[in-house]
């Protein structure tokens, strides 16, 4: 059994492999083979996952912690007592997490395979997705931070190749493009570098970066009340039955591998201890605090009350806490795009659209906040954080769905949605609700996902219209699209933009139905899968506010409410504007259905957008419980993630939260059905003297771009110009490396060498060389290609080795 | 004063070899004498091991520089012919040599006589080793298992690659 | 009377890989004068068969420990790291050489009947526990060298290298000798576990005596740090390697290194480890070492700067290198840390003749006919010869010490055991010229890729041969694949302990 789980290390490598082929033959493949081997190589590595996943429920839930092999001693530096392994977990969690990766990411291959048909780095896009794919899944399968850091920046780096992938489009496109993905690089090294901090500070701390020791119970709480339920047993049905028991009894770690050669010795030890039959722990109390993995480590730190030292600062652990938790937020307003580092977002919807609804929707982004709930331990224990994790998640929440109200273009609405979303997950995790914010996680991914592909599928058709009906006009053979339809002579067209839209419902019937179920999935309305998990949220957030008497609570409970009725008007701002009303332009009124390749995964995601919220029903909701299971969900996540906890149906709020979305929808519904105006390319609201201000504030992104640019951007560039221009070129350079360095080093090298170079220190011997010419015409003596003269210096040197080594003796006279 | 013993006068012998041999390196111009010299004052040095009672230093300083690198010097002494007859000095620095070697040369002495006449004023005792003994005994240390018949066999490869070398220097090119 | 030894208390099979080697030389040396003119590539083959034999043979016996020959060789873990890594160079030079051999019109069986000399004499030098076989062991790994030098016969500049390389090796070995000499005078004996037993003892009476067994011991480092290319008794070094035929030139580079360093770890740690002032002190000649690596680092790197012929550059190059190695050397003099600097000293070595092969492997590559190989000859080479160039940026990125690659493993640990043993000093003079070195390594890149080609006067570089490419490509393999998997090699370097540790 103990090796069945090792299958996780074939999760990460099946992608690589996939993406290695993809970028080094892809492009003598042809399309067919590229789509298909970065297809299979991502469907082997969900169906892995399904593996695990089944492992886990057999297994019940104990987390493994597997070794591959190879990789084992991955970092070690044995005078520093460094041993950081290359170590993957399978637990709950980052089952959860591959399950997810993994299942959208196959179906966004088969529909990339269509969405991308024609482009001229087809094999590149199909490699990068591969390479995303195993990145993505060192990060979520990784135990410990320094790994899942490897992951972090991979994903990162994938992130960065897909935005600016169509760095070459004409009209300044590419080069908006190239800024987007250069801005979505920069931001998110400003929080790396907190993470960076976070982990190092981490590693001072403790002396490992490991989530978990192998050896480790993860939640004690879970592993007494099974011990206790087989005591029971035991007692009840007699010795025979134990054995059959003990072996499934979550207390009973199951160890990885032991004789694969763990990176610390001392696991060994522990190892033995706990084959030892009969002896199961129900409690991490027989470790030593050494041998412990960070969160144990931290729990026993502040039961002791430690002060910890790192250079000259003493502070107690307690503080250390809090600012290794900040610093990791940093990372995530990074990742995760929020406050104050989301902007980035929304402009990296210039790559391909699969991409954006895999990378910069579903999976990466939420990395921050998968990575927050891996932390919970750290995160509950500090308050500060805590708070102020809380805050940015609902700022960031309000304050994105504010933007998506305003916005034109159909992914950058999505965008600001996907940081809206975010932001809620975000204050989830503040408030302490773990499990509600990997079930939106969750949820999110499908309906997000879906929204995104089907805008996609709209944006495809848009172009194909568009260039039907061009091409009618001009009689264009229209065999290729994407990056090279826009003719010079052509008014610019963009067919991402919603005015140019409109009626669509009857040219793309199952592209306007799934779009229109994930539409109700993320306004929260009943039963979608967004209902269960925005209201798991908003449920929890009451109960801490209100109930737990934290600050947090009250002020996220409210500002999600109203970025609830925010997310649900712009959402059906967006159906209105798409899929109503008559076409605005021939290219809405020649718009295809899209091909089956992309509608399957849309219609895939729609029903999982639909029914995957019943996974974690609450207790006593109609009966569902009876059929579904109540929180199935949130008991699995408690196996990793010791500090979840199911929270409670309230009626009131899912009702009051609920009426909020439809009127929303109705609002927006009565105001966008006016299209006379948007045929004159003008928003409704903006007509309006009470409510233009707010939405061109709405429009202009609240002028948050333009904020970074003008304190930030500018005087940085000034100062980089400085940097560049006077202290590098004038002085580094032309000074400093020519005439100090340069001539320097060349005038001392040449004295010492041969001869032979003699034209090149006449050139060298002006300023400060000069003084290097001289020695250079001393020292040039010795190498004269004379043996006798190396004989001699031979003999000098012996001299001098004698002279030193006899200088003690002499000391000592 | 010296006592007139066979033993002092193969010292002095010794020593003469030794001390003309290195003084002919150094003065002489022509290449292939100065590698001759060379011989000579380590053949001296040799001898002066024998009279140390270190009978195998000796023998390896006869085996790898007489036999060895004799072989070896000549031929490629022959394959430089052109360098064989130059007389010119083309060294200007030679007296820093000369201070050096005066340098080395009272180091050496002081070295040597400051433990004998020293302020500790004792005679130091240096320590003898026991294999002192006859040709016999050291034919018998050359292939005693227990002795050096490593070092032994090592060397004999040592003269065939030398051996080796010298023909491949020396043969014409076909 | 005379005891004949059984073969059983001679442990002979400790020393098989060196004595196969040996004895195969001799048997080949036979065997080719019957392989006809034009397919000395049998004796390629047979030569090249012998290695992996060996090598495969020091696997075998790498776990065993033991004495043979009575106390003279002995085969420890030490000398088990050490010859896999001699026989790589061996093999990797041997493939490098045929084309070359055949091109220069010098295919001669004898080339690799010396080479197996060199290798078994560098492998005796290594295992050696008595000065007497380090002699011996150095004059057999010098002196085939000396003709290697001198094989390309005819041709002035490999004739010089010869004749300069022998009478200033002779003139190092003499010290070498003479410093054997005063420690046996001084001590007795020239077993090193012997004078190890008695070295403590003699400095401490403070009498004469402690005298030459110094005397000895800094004779014994000069004679060493001649065959290392330590400064100041390097100067040989740049006009040998720019004469000696280009795969002989790799080979000595890396084979006389091993050598030269096997004997002194076993000389310093193994033998002289308790030469101290004060018992708990570091060793007296820790001093000498550290000099001697500094002056090695900094004036091999300085002069690398103006290099303008590869094989110079790489001559100081691997001065410099040396230096880094002797680093280690000194801190093994600290008590406590000789195990651990051995082993950072042998995995420099081993990532260092990986490099080393490889970058040389790259020069013969792009040698014109003349044998000429300026940094001007790889102007452009990032265009014309795309996976050549980027193996040469590998190769140099891992002589500069960049992540990723052998050469910053070897650098890391060298750097980290000279830190504990408090040689701060050294270490900046270390990190600092590794700075320097990226100047002339850096620059070599930059001729590749960022330099165009002025005028395209395609000359012929025929030395770009099927082995040379193969000996690149494991070359670069090897660099970084121990730069990535430091624990394939550190597996077996953590067995070798020159003296039993003392646990804290």
């Amino acid at each position: 059994m103990a090796y069945y789980p090792q299958l996780v290390s074939l999760i990460i490598l099946i992608p690589a492999i996939g993406a290695f082929i993809n970028i080094f033959w892809g492009a003598r493949l042809g399309e067919k083979w590229v789509g298909t081997v970065a297809t299979v190589a991502s469907a082997l590595a969900f169906v892995i996952a399904v593996l695990l996943f089944v492992y886990l429920e057999g297994s019940g839930y104990e987390a493994v912690v597997i070794n591959p092999p190879i990789f084992d001693g991955w970092i070690q530096i044995p005078a520093g007592e460094v041993v950081i392994p290359w170590q993957q977990r399978v637990d709950t969690l980052s089952s959860t997490m591959m399950l997810i990766i993994t299942g959208i990411g196959t179906l966004i291959h088969v529909y990339s395979i269509s969405y991308m048909h024609g482009d001229a780095r087809f094999h590149r896009y199909f490699a990068y997705l591969n390479m995303f794919l195993a990145f993505m899944l060192v990060l979520v399968t990784a135990n410990n931070f320094l790994m899942m850091f490897v992951g972090w920046e991979g994903v990162g780096l994938c992130s960065f190749l897909l935005i600016g992938f169509w760095f070459d489009k004409a009209h300044g496109v590419g080069w908006r493009n190239t800024m987007a993905a250069n801005k979505a690089m920069l931001l998110n090294r400003i929080g790396d570098f907190g993470v960076v901090m976070s982990v190092l500070i981490m590693f001072w701390t403790f002396g490992t970066t490991d989530y978990f020791r192998p050896a480790e119970i993860v939640n004690v709480h879970l592993a007494e009340e099974a011990a206790h339920a087989a005591e029971a047993a035991h007692s009840e049905e007699g010795a025979v039955a134990a054995e059959g028991e003990a072996a499934n009894k979550p207390g009973d770690v199951v160890l990885a591998q032991e004789g694969e050669g763990e990176g610390a010795a001392a696991e060994e030890a522990h190892g033995e201890e706990h084959s030892t039959p009969g002896v199961v722990y129900v409690n991490n109390d027989h470790i030593e605090t050494d041998q412990l993995g960070v969160f144990g480590q931290a729990e026993r730190f502040l039961d002791e009350g430690r002060v910890i030292d790192i250079g000259p600062v003493q502070l107690p652990f307690s503080t250390w806490l809090t600012i290794m938790t900040l610093f990791l937020v940093l990372g995530v307003t990074g990742k995760s795009a929020q406050i104050p580092l989301f902007t980035w977002l929304p402009d990296a919807m210039a790559g391909p659209t699969p991409a954006s609804a895999l990378i910069h929707a579903a999976t990466m982004v939420t990395a921050g906040v998968y990575i927050m709930v891996r932390s919970n331990v750290l995160f509950y224990y500090a308050p500060v954080t805590s708070f102020v994790v809380a805050m940015i998640g609902a700022l960031t929440a309000l304050v994105a769905g504010f933007i998506a109200m305003g916005q034109w273009d159909i992914k950058r609405v999505l965008a600001y949605s996907t940081v809206s979303q975010l932001g809620f997950m975000v204050a989830a995790v503040g408030i302490g609700a773990y499990a509600a914010a990997i079930f939106h996680l969750v949820t999110h991914a499908f309906f997000k996902a879906l929204l995104f592909l089907g805008s996609g599928s709209v944006i495809h058709a848009m172009e194909h219209g568009h260039h039907h009906a061009h091409s009618h006009g001009h009689g264009h053979d229209d065999e290729h699209h994407g990056d090279d339809h826009h003719d010079a002579h052509e008014e610019e067209f963009d067919p991402q933009d919603m005015r140019n839209m409109g009626g669509l419902r009857r040219k793309m019937p199952l592209t306007f139905i799934t779009y229109l179920f994930g539409t109700l999935a993320l306004a929260g309305i009943f039963p979608f899968a967004g209902f269960w998990s925005k209201d798991e949220i908003l449920a929890d957030s009451w109960v801490a506010g209100f109930d737990n008497n934290n600050l947090a609570g009250y002020i996220v409970f409210i500002i999600l409410l109203m970025a609830a009725a925010f997310t649900a008007f712009y959402m059906w701002r967006q159906i209105v504007l798409v899929f109503f009303g008559k076409p605005r332009t021939e290219a809405a009124e020649h718009a295809p259905e899209s091909s089956r390749l992309i509608t399957i995964p849309l219609v895939i995601l729609g029903f999982f957008s639909l029914g995957i919220g019943f996974m974690n029903t609450p207790s006593y909701v109609l009966g569902l419980d009876n059929i579904f299971g109540a929180h199935l969900f949130t008991d699995r996540l408690e196996y990793s993630v010791s500090k979840a906890h199911a929270s409670e149906f309230n009626l009131l709020i899912a009702l009051g939260a609920t009426a909020l979305a439809v009127a929303a929808m109705f609002l927006a519904n009565n105001i966008y059905r006016r299209s006379a105006i948007i045929e004159a390319r003008r928003d409704p609201l903006e007509m309006l003297p009470t409510t233009a201000p707010f939405w061109s504030l709405a429009n202009a992104r609240m002028y948050w771009d333009a904020f970074y640019s003008r304190v930030f951007a500018r005087p940085f560039t000034r100062i980089a110009y400085f940097l560049s221009d006077v202290v590098d070129w004038r002085f580094l350079h032309d000074y400093f490396h020519d005439v100090v360095i340069w001539k320097g080093f060349n005038a001392a090298a040449q004295g010492l060498s041969k001869p032979v170079d003699l034209g090149v220190i006449d050139g060298a011997v002006n300023g400060v060389g000069r003084v290097f010419g001289w020695l250079s015409s001393q020292l040039r003596q010795i190498q004269t290609g004379y043996v006798r003269t190396y004989a001699l210096s031979l003999l000098v040197g012996v001299v001098l080795v004698i002279l030193v080594i006899l200088l003690p003796l002499l000391q000592r006279g | 004063m010296l006592e007139i013993t066979p033993n002092t006068i193969a010292f002095l012998v010794f020593a003469l070899l030794s001390v003309g041999g290195a003084l002919g390196v150094v003065v002489s111009t022509n290449l292939i004498h100065g590698a001759l010299f060379l011989i000579v004052s380590l053949f001296g040095g040799a001898g002066l091991f024998v009279l140390l009672a270190a009978p195998f230093m000796a023998a390896v300083q006869i085996l790898v520089y007489i036999g060895a690198i004799a072989i070896l010097i000549i031929f490629a002494v022959m394959l430089t012919r052109s360098m064989t007859s130059l007389s010119e000095i083309f060294n200007r620095q030679w007296w820093i040599s000369a201070i050096v070697a005066v340098v080395m040369l009272g180091l050496l002495l002081v070295g040597a006589i400051l433990p004998v006449w020293g302020p500790s004023g004792t005679n130091a005792m240096l320590p003898v080793s026991d294999a002192v003994g006859t040709t016999v005994d050291l034919g018998i240390a050359l292939v005693d298992g227990n002795q050096f018949v490593l070092p032994f066999e090592v060397a004999s490869l040592l003269l065939t690659a030398a051996m080796i070398g010298a023909i491949v220097i020396a043969r014409d090119n076909e | 009377m005379l005891q004949l030894p059984s073969l059983e208390t001679l442990n002979m099979g400790a020393a098989l890989p060196a004595i196969s080697i040996a004895a195969w030389a001799c048997i080949l040396l036979l065997i080719d004068l019957w392989i006809p003119k034009d397919r000395k590539i049998l004796t390629v083959y047979l030569a090249a068969g012998n290695l992996v034999f060996a090598f495969i043979a020091n696997l075998l016996v790498f776990n065993q420990s033991g004495d043979s020959f009575m106390g003279m060789y002995v085969a420890d873990q030490f000398s088990g790291v050490m010859n896999l890594i001699i026989i790589g160079t061996a093999l990797l030079s041997i493939v490098l050489s045929f084309d070359y051999l055949k091109r220069v019109g010098i295919e001669r069986g004898e080339y690799y009947v010396l080479v197996l000399f060199v290798t078994a004499g560098a492998m005796f030098m290594a295992a050696a526990n008595d000065l007497i076989l380090i002699f011996v062991a150095l004059e057999l790994l010098s002196i085939p060298l000396y003709v290697l030098s001198a094989f390309r016969a005819p041709d002035i500049r490999s004739e010089e290298a010869g004749m300069k390389y022998f009478l200033l090796g002779a003139f190092a070995s003499a010290f070498l000798v003479f410093g054997g000499a005063m420690v046996y005078g001084a001590t007795g004996t020239t077993n090193l576990n012997e004078i190890a037993a008695s070295a403590g003892m003699i400095i401490a009476s403070n009498s004469s005596t402690s005298l030459f067994l110094l005397l000895g011991a800094a004779l014994l480092l000069v004679g060493l740090g001649f065959k290392v290319a330590a400064v100041p008794f390097h100067e040989w070094t740049p006009d040998v390697y720019e004469g000696a035929p280009t795969p002989v030139t790799a080979f000595m580079s890396v084979a006389a290194k091993l050598g030269g360093f096997g004997s002194l770890l076993r000389i310093l740690v193994v033998g002289m480890s308790a030469v101290t002032m004060t018992a708990g002190e570091p060793a007296v000649w820790q001093n000498v070492v550290a000099i001697l690596a500094g002056l090695t680092m900094i004036v091999g790197n300085i002069v690398a700067l103006s290099q303008a012929n590869i094989k110079r550059m790489l001559a100081y190059s691997s001065i410099a290198n040396a230096g880094y190695i002797l680093m280690a050397v000194a801190a093994a003099g600290s008590p406590g840390l000789a195990n651990e600097a051995t082993r950072g000293a042998l995995v420099y070595m081993l990532a260092y003749m990986f490099t080393n092969m490889g970058a040389f492997a790259v020069v013969i590559a792009v040698e014109r006919a003349n044998g000429g190989a300026d940094l001007e000859h790889f102007v452009g080479l990032g265009k014309a010869r795309p996976m050549l160039a980027i193996m040469m940026v590998v190769f140099m990125m891992s002589l500069t010490g960049i992540p990723l690659t052998g050469g910053f493993i070897g650098k890391a640990l060298v750097f980290a055991t000279t830190l504990n043993a408090g040689l701060v000093w050294l270490a900046i003079i270390g990190v600092l010229t590794s700075v320097v070195s990226a100047y002339y390594y850096v620059r070599v890149i930059v001729n590749m890729f960022l330099r165009d080609a002025e005028a395209s006067t395609e000359e012929a570089t025929p030395g770009y041969s099927t082995g040379v490419q193969w000996v690149a490509a494991v070359a670069l393999g090897g660099t970084v694949l121990l730069g990535v998997l430091p624990t394939l090699i550190t597996v077996l370097t953590d067995r070798v302990s020159l003296v039993a540790s003392i646990t804290p």
